[in-house]
């Protein structure tokens, strides 16, 4: 008989497989995608580049998953992201199933649990897409599970784990910050219920708490204490991280503004103009309307709304991602809410109902619904991924649907083996804040000078010197604007510097490279 | 001529029969005098008694400048003439000059008659005063005992040498690589200081926050619930030794009366010992002057060199005669039923549990910025990481008072190390080298956190100091240790005793840097550090602190002090007086590593109310 243990070890080995067989699939593919490719040359500067390599390494962002594409950058460079991913969706797995297995001995939840890893194209996306998804559902979970936890236990220990969570959480997508400001009111009940009053309807506590100075003044100071424990490290923590962009890059939001040091500005801003300015329009999500997206989308929400209707702190807890999801919409208005947000609804479903599981009455009722629920769920999955507005997401899709050669690379590709054919003195001024794609893909990273090192800038003045090629962006390269190698610039320089000759070596419809003579 | 003290004070109307009774019988077990068990077990005042011995015509006489006889000394026992309160000092006209408190003490006139052949001359003397006079002049070989017994048993353990030769070899050597690197390339030698320093400076935090999850997680926790005290047999109960060092702490002396007279425990099951020095005649005189009856017996401790709490604890370790023992400060405030807590935990624990540590904190939390810090310090101290050593079975460094003792394990412990200023500490470590274990429970005591600032430096350089002490004497042969003690045990001990003074020391080194680069821009320390060593030492501080901040946050929980959460943001001004008192504490443990620096008890303006468990 095998151990409970030993069998999800075996269950989450052979997923972790199963992931991994796909992504690398996808990748022999040719399936990459903007966040992967800028892990892959940001670990390549880090451990060959010849520079500033502190910079790079302490204030890319979002740090932890780039930080875990490490461990496997021995591998392959290439593989790194999608080696992680899979490997991470896998742990999230054994996570949420050793809390599972933990209460409920039905081993109905376990293989409805695993339909859902193997077979949810959000969760095949975060495990084979090489991007920081599968981290961000791992430390949301874990948030979540210890919030919870703390409901059952009141101690100090669950609490700070939360907050720890939360740190991390921040640190692999940054706008999990803004969740802080939703908790004021899950925490203001916490503390109204353990006030020692014998009214027990909540409005009635406070409006009890609120007239007695000495209740308020207890109300107040174990709210703001609960509040400040949970939420001041990962303040902090983006407080220091901001002041150390500030002393490195001269920039507070660095980490979060430049090209240079995140993935997702040029990303997020060149998909909402694609998608804003293309025939097939799509509007941007209205209030209220995707709140109801994500419950279509994890229907098993509502199921968990119910299950938990007579307990105050765990609706507040469930409806707080909602509020936070309306907020990124108002705040982020020019940007199309990821998938990574939709399944949050999910992992926090699942979270809820495992903790409830057990002491739920009807067991039958609950296993068709659950059945159901996630049927639907998975269903809602390929629905709302096929839809979706970010191209990196239909891309995904695509392949997915029908797993043929992918072409998207084929230009940095190209340009990079013209690269990597040159010889190793060969010394390319190319700017990474758009080049990132074609820097992924040259074998010596060397050969290229980048905005993070000194000789950069002396390089960019002039040239001739410095530098034996120049990757210029073309006219047709839709990111062209953002970067000072293209045509304008190079036109001034050639201007600028009439002893400069330069002979256009290579071209494709994206990137032209020139030698310097 | 009276018949007995015993009828002079039914007659004077200060006991009833009925405590005469009580008092002849508790005389009778313990094998003291009848006068001393009155005085001693709270049957009668001092200014009472004397007012009887008075109105009988027996004035109390002043005794200190009495000639003595070393041969007439001789042939006493300093623990008869102590139970007895009766000294013989000289032979005069024929006659035995006695001393005693009670001079119908039978029983003693008749041992003068047989050991000394000779009829007494009776001087009647204040039982204070005779104590001090028989400690005093009888002393000697428990005093040389309580100093040198554990440095001849144990010297591996003693702190009588501060640095061994091989510690004195290892350090001028890294000193001598350390001048050498800065001579021959200053640069890179600076750069491996301060990347060491930081990172050193961080793992020490972090495993204090490591510390604290690990024991909040267990902060319900009760080891001894309100029923399991409910259900200790009063009858059952053992003799239980408190031992009360103190010094100069006059002021305190009625605080202290009353606070040990709401102990839940057996009048007569108590063995407690007020352990005076014998300089302190401040102290001495605070209780003679008390007119309401003490529960506690004076001892007092000749005078030797060193001077320290420790040596008095050993010293009064001769005449105490409990199962259990423990110690307070003349200050604390225990939970009432503290010690019927700890003889129920000791009597579900296995054998080898010798010790169980109190959570201690502070009644005057809110009385000034300093007592703030104080109390969330001694709040995540107590309340989460020595929960946390417990759990991980890492040696528990000992908190000053509050830790009570198997009596026979202490004994064989070799008890306290006279020379170690944090004798405490030093001596967890000890019973843990030995395989003995150290439980914590779920009872508090209440002291006086200090709340003048020079005050607490040198109360504070004083613990730094004897956390180094202890450090240099484990580390004397760390591979020993590291048998003894294990991996987990040898780990948890390096960085919770040893890094603790270094992380102070460190602090402002690291916090130079960071205000010379952030707030002054200074050139030469970009000269000096490239970009990778300030990024990386900026950011070990900052966490470092960051996380120190937290943990003083989630001290605030357990005891539901909320209104403190907002001063854990002041921990690294806090920090800054740690880090003077542990230069200080440096300074001391070089030039003078036994003197005990005196923390002044009794500035604390607030009421202290007895903390009565419910």
């Amino acid at each position: 008989m095998i151990k409970k243990s030993t069998f999800l070890l075996i269950i989450t080995f052979l997923l972790a497989v199963y992931y991994l067989v796909l992504g690398v699939y996808f990748n022999k593919l040719g399936y990459y995608n903007a966040e992967a490719l800028f892990y892959i040359e940001k670990s390549k500067i880090v451990f060959e580049g010849l520079g500033n390599r502190l910079k790079v390494m302490g204030l890319t962002a979002p740090i932890i998953p780039f930080y875990s594409t490490f461990l496997f950058t021995f591998i392959n460079y290439l593989l790194a992201p999608v080696i992680a991913s899979a490997i991470g969706t896998a742990i999230l797995f054994y996570l949420i199933a050793a809390t599972l297995l933990k209460d409920v001995k039905d081993n109905f939840y376990l293989a409805l649990l695993l339909i859902f890893f193997v077979f949810h194209p959000g969760m095949l996306y975060a495990a084979t897409a090489g991007k920081s998804l599968y981290l961000v559902l791992a430390f949301f979970y874990m948030f979540f599970l210890n919030i919870l936890k703390f409901y059952r236990s009141n101690t100090t220990y669950h609490v700070s784990l939360a907050s720890i969570c939360l740190v991390t959480l921040t640190f692999c997508d940054y706008r999990f910050i803004w969740l802080t400001l939703f908790f004021i009111p899950l925490i203001l009940s916490i503390t109204l219920k353990s006030l020692n009053l014998s009214e027990k309807e909540s409005i009635f506590r406070l409006f009890l708490s609120f007239n007695s100075p000495s209740l308020r003044r207890k109300l107040i100071s174990k709210t703001f204490a609960l509040y400040i424990i949970i939420f001041i490290l990962p303040i902090a923590s983006i407080v220091c991280y901001k002041l150390l962009n500030l002393t490195h890059a001269n920039d507070l939001n660095y980490f979060i503004e430049s090209p240079y040091a995140t993935w997702n500005v040029l990303a997020d801003k060149i998909n909402f103009d694609e998608v804003t300015n293309s025939t097939t329009y799509k509007m941007p999500d209205s209030a209220v309307l995707l709140s109801l997206k994500m419950i279509m989308y994890a229907p098993l929400i509502l199921l968990a709304l119910y299950m938990y209707r007579q307990n105050t702190y765990q609706v507040l807890t469930l409806l707080t991602p909602f509020a936070f999801i309306e907020f990124l919409r108002l705040k982020y208005d020019k940007i199309y809410i990821a998938h990574e947000f939709y399944l949050i609804f999910i992992i926090l479903a699942l979270l809820c109902i495992i903790f409830k599981l057990e002491s739920y009455k009807n067991k039958k009722t609950l296993r068709i619904l659950m059945g159901i629920g996630m049927a639907i769920q998975i269903f809602t999955g390929y629905y709302f991924l096929n839809r979706s507005p970010i191209s990196d997401e239909q891309k995904f899709m695509i392949m997915l649907r029908k797993p043929v050669e992918n072409h998207d690379q084929d230009e940095s590709k190209d340009i990079a083996d013209y690269i990597n054919a040159l010889p190793d003195n060969s010394l390319i001024m190319a700017d990474d804040a758009i080049a990132y794609p074609v820097a992924a893909f040259v074998d010596n990273i060397q050969k290229l000078v980048m905005p993070y090192q000194d000789k950069f800038l002396t390089a960019i003045e002039t040239p001739r010197g410095y530098v034996s090629y120049i990757l210029v962006a073309s006219p047709s390269n839709r990111v062209k604007g953002y970067t000072q190698l293209n045509n304008t610039y190079f036109n001034f320089m050639r201007t600028n510097d009439s002893g400069m000759l330069v002979q256009k070596v290579y071209e494709t419809p994206d990137w032209e490279l020139y030698r310097i003579k | 001529m009276i018949t007995s003290v015993a009828e002079l004070l039914i007659t004077d109307g200060f006991i009833t029969p009925a405590e005469r009774e009580s008092i002849e019988k508790l005389s009778a077990k313990l094998g003291q005098a009848f006068i001393k068990v009155a005085l001693n077990f709270g049957y009668i005042s001092r200014k009472n008694y004397e007012r009887s011995l008075i109105n009988a015509g027996y004035p109390l006489n002043q005794i200190r400048e009495e000639e003595y006889d070393k041969d007439i000394l001789s042939k006493i026992e300093l623990k008869l003439a102590n139970d007895h309160v009766a000294l013989p000092l000289r032979v005069q006209d024929g006659k035995l000059i006695t001393l005693m408190a009670d001079p119908t003490d039978q029983l003693f006139i008749d041992f003068v008659r047989f050991t000394y052949d000779l009829e007494p001359e009776i001087i009647i003397a204040s039982d204070l005063d005779i104590t001090w006079m028989s400690h005093r002049l009888l002393g000697e070989k428990y005093v040389k005992s309580a100093v040198f017994e554990l440095m001849h048993r144990d010297p591996a353990n003693s702190a009588r040498v501060t640095f061994t030769s091989k510690q004195l070899i290892f350090l001028f050597v890294l000193l001598g690589v350390i001048c050498v690197g800065l001579v021959l390339n200053f640069k890179n030698t600076s750069i491996t200081i301060n990347v060491i320093l930081s990172f050193f400076f961080l793992i020490a935090i972090s495993f204090k926050l490591f510390l604290a999850l690990v024991g909040s997680r267990f902060e319900l926790h009760q080891a001894v619930t309100n029923q399991e005290v409910r259900d200790v047999v009063t009858d059952d109960l053992p003799v239980y030794t408190i031992h009360l060092p103190v010094y100069k702490e006059d002021k305190l002396i009625k605080k202290l009366i009353w606070n040990l007279q709401s102990i839940d425990y057996p009048r007569e099951q108590l063995d407690i010992k007020l352990l005076i020095e014998e300089d302190d005649d401040k102290t001495l005189n605070a209780v003679r002057n008390l007119d309401f009856p003490a529960t506690f017996e004076v001892i007092v401790v000749p005078f030797h060199m060193p001077k320290t709490k420790p040596k008095a604890c050993n010293y009064g370790l001769h005449f105490s005669r409990g199962t259990f023992l423990t110690i307070y400060d003349a200050e604390d405030i225990p939970d009432t039923d503290q010690l019927k807590k700890v003889v129920a935990l000791f009597n579900k624990m296995p054998d080898n549990f010798i010790c169980v540590q109190c959570s201690l904190n502070y009644f005057n939390r809110n009385e000034n910025f300093l007592t703030r810090m104080f109390t969330l310090e001694y709040s995540y101290w107590f309340d989460y990481m020595l929960p946390g050593l417990d759990t991980l079975d890492i040696p528990i460094p000992l908190g000053g008072t509050s830790n009570h003792f198997k009596m026979e394990n202490l004994v064989e412990l070799g008890a306290w190390d006279p020379f170690n200023v944090t004798e405490d500490a030093d001596l967890g470590v000890r019973a843990y080298a030995k395989g003995y274990k150290i439980a914590v429970v779920n009872s508090t005591t209440y002291e006086e956190a200090n709340n003048e600032p020079i005050n607490w430096i040198r109360q504070r350089s004083r613990w730094i100091k004897g956390y180094m002490q202890t450090y240099l004497v484990h580390m004397r042969d760390p591979i020993a240790l590291y048998r003894k003690i294990g991996l987990k045990g040898f780990l948890g001990f390096s960085f919770f005793i040893g890094a603790t003074p270094i992380t102070f020391l460190v602090y402002p080194l690291l916090l130079i840097i960071f205000l010379n680069y952030i707030l002054f821009d200074l050139s030469t320390i970009r000269t000096l550090f490239p970009d990778w060593v300030l990024f990386m030492s900026i950011f070990n501080l900052m966490v470092g602190n960051i996380l120190m901040i937290y943990v003083n946050m989630m001290a605030v929980f357990k005891r539901r002090f909320y209104e403190l959460i907002l001063f854990a943001v002041a921990n690294p001004i806090y920090w800054m007086l740690h880090s003077i008192a542990a230069y200080k504490g440096l300074y001391q443990l070089i030039v003078n590593p036994f003197y005990w620096e005196k923390t002044n008890h009794g500035l604390s303006k607030m009421s202290s109310p007895v903390n009565v468990v419910k």
